[in-house]
């Protein structure tokens, strides 16, 4: 069976968290060609409490995992202009700059794309209004049809 | 990259607790050298038995903050039904929201990636002022609470004493 969280899209590459980060330093030449899946171990979250590299999630897991991508990547994103009444992204604390890529929440909190996409790979829920992103999707879904 | 979100978030929090102190604790840390681990003193809240107190805690930021909440542990002696007897501190703010195996507590009130320092004392101050047994993490404490406030009473004012000495 294919994994399609693999799949090496640039915007699946930014929720995986570390994946650029060298294995323990561990040169691989040493130890022979590396077994599949564990090239750049992406480290998941399929429940917030747990982190597993992807070559250890059950399937069900992946789909929950690849779901969730999914989801994401349905949210609204954008640029900061300065237009906006936001000003600050309350998980990093900073301050938005011209430029900065936003993601914009269906309960109209809005945070850095690179901020919210980790916390909503864990917890799919919005950390103001602690609103389940999930619920709302589907009310603007129905809402469109 | 997540460290360094980490550990620049943590920087601003400390920056700003330095120019705005807030009531009721004031925070540090423990080596200068190490935004990760904090020292922090909290006020007993006055009109609790706790009031007069001065209670050191430690606070232990995984490098994946604020996605995973921090530690907290108490320093100085504190008889509480939501503190262990090691120290550690527990509140349902400090757990990462999921699977939550005894099915105490409400996603709502777990861990979130917009909890600071000062929010994460603030609910311990509020936690020192009116404990939660239903899910007590030191059983004596919550037994002496519910069945035994003289006791209680008694015990915490030998903290509150020992912890004005240290």
């Amino acid at each position: 069976m294919g994994n399609c969280l693999k799949s090496p899209t640039a915007d699946d590459i930014s929720l995986l968290r570390g994946g650029d980060s060298p294995v323990d330093g561990q040169d691989p030449t040493l130890l022979g060609p590396p077994p599949p899946y564990q090239e750049s171990a992406p480290v998941y979250h399929p429940a917030p409490n747990i982190s597993r590299p992807a070559h250890l999630l059950t399937e069900e897991e992946q789909i929950k995992i690849a779901q969730r991508i999914g989801l994401i990547q349905h949210l609204p994103c954008g640029e900061y202009d300065g237009s906006k009444k936001a000003r600050e992204c309350v998980i990093c604390m900073g301050e938005f700059s011209i430029g900065d890529k936003l993601r914009y929440l269906p309960c109209m909190h809005i945070y850095h794309k690179d901020c919210i996409d980790d916390w909503l790979m864990r917890s799919f829920t919005c950390p103001s209004c602690m609103e389940p992103v999930d619920a709302a999707l589907l009310t603007t879904f129905d809402g469109s049809n | 990259m997540a460290q360094e979100r980490s550990a620049l978030l943590l920087h601003r929090q400390l920056g700003e607790l330095m120019k705005n102190p807030v009531e009721g604790f004031s925070a540090g840390l423990i080596d200068d050298d190490d935004i990760y681990k904090w020292e922090v003193l909290i006020i007993g809240p006055p009109d609790t038995l706790f009031e007069g107190g001065f209670f050191k805690a430690h606070l232990y930021f995984p490098k994946d903050y604020p996605l995973k909440p921090p530690k907290m542990k108490f320093i100085s002696d504190v008889w509480h039904p939501n503190i262990d007897k090691n120290g550690d501190v527990c509140i349902s703010i400090l757990h990462e929201p999921g699977d939550d195996k005894y099915g105490y507590e409400k996603a709502n009130e777990r861990w979130l990636p917009i909890h600071t320092v000062e929010t994460i004392l603030l609910s311990v101050i509020s936690m020192l002022a009116d404990p939660n047994d239903e899910s007590p993490a030191n059983v004596d404490a919550a037994k002496d609470w519910r069945e035994n406030p003289a006791e209680f009473k008694k015990k915490v004012a030998r903290c509150v004493r020992k912890s004005q000495e240290e």
